[in-house]
């Protein structure tokens, strides 16, 4: 009897604590998500993953031949929108993150003049959007309307006099098109590398390697080298990758082939490690019989062996793409950490993980917008895991 | 066209140091079926593995003696091991289809020799799921995937993909000891049918089995041949006592 109360206490005691360890677990992962949702879900808007980063300044004026002509109000435009039927033009007042005053643009007619206007600068036509904001009109013959007399006084400004000297505007900026699409080149380029190396050299190693000095050196090298931090293969990629690709390319500096290099190499054991495991489960009892038919090693392994091991090759490529997503020492180095807007695979740009890096080391820092970005890297890996998934569960259909 | 098919002589093979197979001397005959039996661990899935040379793939296996597959020492240097596996197929004790369809697993052979024309291999795959007396069960989902078979059923596939790469000798290892008795019995029947076309040899443990569809019986004990005869022979009158207390279940 006390045999049994005592079996029931023990039992008790290891199921409460794997209870307990996997509460603990929850709560550490839920919180993520809440600390990066609460603060960063206010900045969450499609503006910020489709625009640049950097605002652009535009000093334009009027060009002498546009035709005027009476641009009726849209019906569409809210109450709180001030327009001008001569100029097509629809403003409204707002602040900006600092809490200053700001003239956002929330209609131009297409035929307005504003669209057509010549740059101040550079003679070129540049164009009045939606959602720009106008810092200032200067007139000819009266006093120039700055934003911070409000959207009302410009309108009604605009409409009095004849014309205008110069119009300055600018885009919103604060966007991260940039980094989302240098985070997804990065990871297609350094997939591209990794994964056929990864999984031959894991092919290799498990399928026809022989036991030799050669592939015992690889193995300590791959145990090895998936325990190095990265910011040590950043050091590589600075001092090999970034020489060699400005050598052999147009790149001046750290750029998005030299950085997906070195992360190609930072993944390399992970992929080969994985690769490796999921080679090692795949039963022999399917190698024997592919042999015992009369197909060679190579005919086993491509035909038979490598197709029951796709979902975790995938498996393992999702541990990459993770990997790529998360990465900032070494990217730091190996690409550096200049914002760009414009991604050219020789040029400078940021990940979004670096993306954030920069923003929490500038002052001050931009806590808020770096959320904003967890949240988007969360939603990116969300998908991509969906996507895998769903891929492998394609894959695996005629297998199960 | 010579009588036998497999004619071993003094064969030795050791795993490592441990001598799994002592001298054995054996011949087989063609178009029979020849069962080998034994108590567990006496070698005689290993002297299967023999006959089509799947030991190479033990690291430290090593063997001595001939064996002779016709007139040609299998063991020789420079041999064609994956011609002998063609002529040679084997069924294993456990169903291991491929995690493909029917109808790729059973061309999977064919196609790995090189045949890519789809008549072709239309015409074999029809043809050795009949002779696997599979067809009717599968005909039409062989698009579906082999892993959706019941065990039986796999196994059925496993013979007719060694069947489509049309060997003269087809070895297998306790091929129903994974199965029902209903399964069991229609490959019995299958093998009945096979061995018109074929030489089987097949490691069996049950005595019934061994006597209701072998022609010739070897007696594998603790890697020797203690007897091979005439089925019927050595069910009715062995001539080892060991034997004899084997095949009526007094042995340990
Ligand atoms: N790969 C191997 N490495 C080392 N020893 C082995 C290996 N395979 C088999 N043996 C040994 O060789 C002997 C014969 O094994 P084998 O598998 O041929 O027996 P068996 O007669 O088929 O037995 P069972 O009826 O249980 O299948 C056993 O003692 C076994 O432990
Ligand atoms: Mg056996």
């Amino acid at each position: 009897m006390s045999m049994l109360n005592k079996r029931k206490r023990i039992d008790f005691l290891y199921q409460g604590i794997t209870y307990f360890a996997s509460s603990i677990s929850l709560i550490a992962l839920a919180m993520i998500f809440y600390f990066v949702w609460s603060n960063g879900s206010g900045l969450l808007n499609l503006d910020l993953i489709t625009k640049d980063y950097h605002a652009q300044y535009y000093n334009g004026e009027l060009d002498e031949n546009s035709p005027f002509s009476t641009m009726e109000r849209p019906i569409e435009l809210d109450e709180n929108v001030f327009y001008s039927e001569k100029y097509g033009l629809g403003v409204s007042d707002g602040i900006d993150r600092e809490g200053n005053p700001i003239i956002l643009v929330v209609y131009v007619s297409s035929d307005s003049p504003l669209r057509k206007m010549q740059d101040r600068n550079s003679e070129q036509i540049i164009s009045l959007e939606e959602d720009m904001l106008i810092s200032k009109v200067s007139f000819n013959d009266k006093a120039t309307a700055l934003r911070t007399f409000g959207a009302k006084y410009m309108i009604d400004e605009l409409d009095s006099a004849v014309d205008f000297r110069e119009m300055v505007f600018t885009s919103i900026g604060g966007g991260i098109r940039g980094s989302i699409i240098t985070t997804l080149y990065l990871i297609g380029m350094t997939m591209l590398v990794a994964l056929p190396i990864g999984v031959f050299t894991a092919i290799y190693l498990n399928e026809f390697a022989k036991k030799n000095r050669m592939t015992n050196i690889l193995r300590i090298l791959v145990d090895t080298l998936s325990g190095v931090p990265s910011i040590i293969y950043g050091l590589m990629g600075l001092a090999v990758f970034v020489p060699l690709t400005i050598r052999t390319t147009s790149a001046t500096s750290g750029n998005l082939i030299s950085g997906s290099l070195t992360l190609a190499i930072i993944l390399l054991p992970v992929i080969i490690k994985s690769t490796e495991e999921s080679l090692k489960v795949v039963p022999d009892g399917l190698r024997q019989a592919s042999l015992a038919l009369g197909a060679n090693e190579t005919q086993t392994t491509f035909k038979v062996v490598l197709p029951s091991s796709i979902p975790g090759i995938l498996t393992a490529s999702l541990l990459g793409i993770g990997r790529i997503i998360g990465e900032s020492a070494a990217l730091i180095f190996a690409i550096g950490t200049a914002v760009k807007d414009d991604i050219s695979i020789t040029g400078k740009s940021t990940s979004l993980a670096v993306h954030i890096w920069s923003m929490m080391t500038d002052e001050p820092a931009n806590i808020e917008l770096s959320s904003t970005i967890a949240v988007i890297i969360l939603m990116i890996v969300l998908i991509l895991n969906i996507v895998v998934k769903f891929i492998s569960k394609k894959l695996m259909k005629p297998l199960a | 066209m010579d009588k036998q098919v497999f004619n071993i002589m003094n064969l030795d093979l050791y795993y490592g140091k441990f001598q799994a197979l002592k001298n054995i001397n054996l011949i087989i005959e063609k178009n029979k079926v020849t069962a080998l039996i034994g108590p567990s661990g006496c070698g005689k899935s290993t002297f299967l593995r023999v006959l089509n040379r799947m030991n190479d793939l033990i690291d430290d296996c090593h063997i001595s003696g001939e064996v002779y597959f016709h007139q040609e020492d299998i063991y020789r240097e420079k041999f064609d091991v994956i011609d002998l596996r063609t002529r040679v197929g084997m069924v294993f004790q456990k169903p291991n289809p491929f995690p493909m369809n029917i109808y790729d697993n059973v061309a999977y052979g064919p196609r790995c020799q090189g045949i890519k024309d789809k008549d072709e291999l239309d015409k074999i795959v029809d043809n050795a799921l009949k002779s696997a007396a599979l067809y009717d069960e599968v005909s039409n989902r062989l698009k579906e995937s082999a892993l959706s078979l019941s065990g039986g059923q796999q196994q059925r596939l496993c013979i007719a993909r060694a069947i489509a790469m049309e060997p003269e000798v087809i070895l297998m290892d306790e091929p129903t000891s994974a199965l029902d008795p209903i399964a069991t019995l229609k490959i019995e029947e299958l093998i009945n049918d096979l061995k018109e076309k074929y030489t089987i040899i097949i490691v069996t443990h049950s005595m019934q089995q061994a006597a209701r569809i072998s022609d010739n019986t070897a007696f594998f004990l603790t890697g020797e041949i203690v007897e091979m005869d005439l089925t019927n022979k050595i069910f009715t009158t062995p001539k080892n006592q060991k034997t004899e207390d084997y095949i009526t279940g007094r042995f340990g």
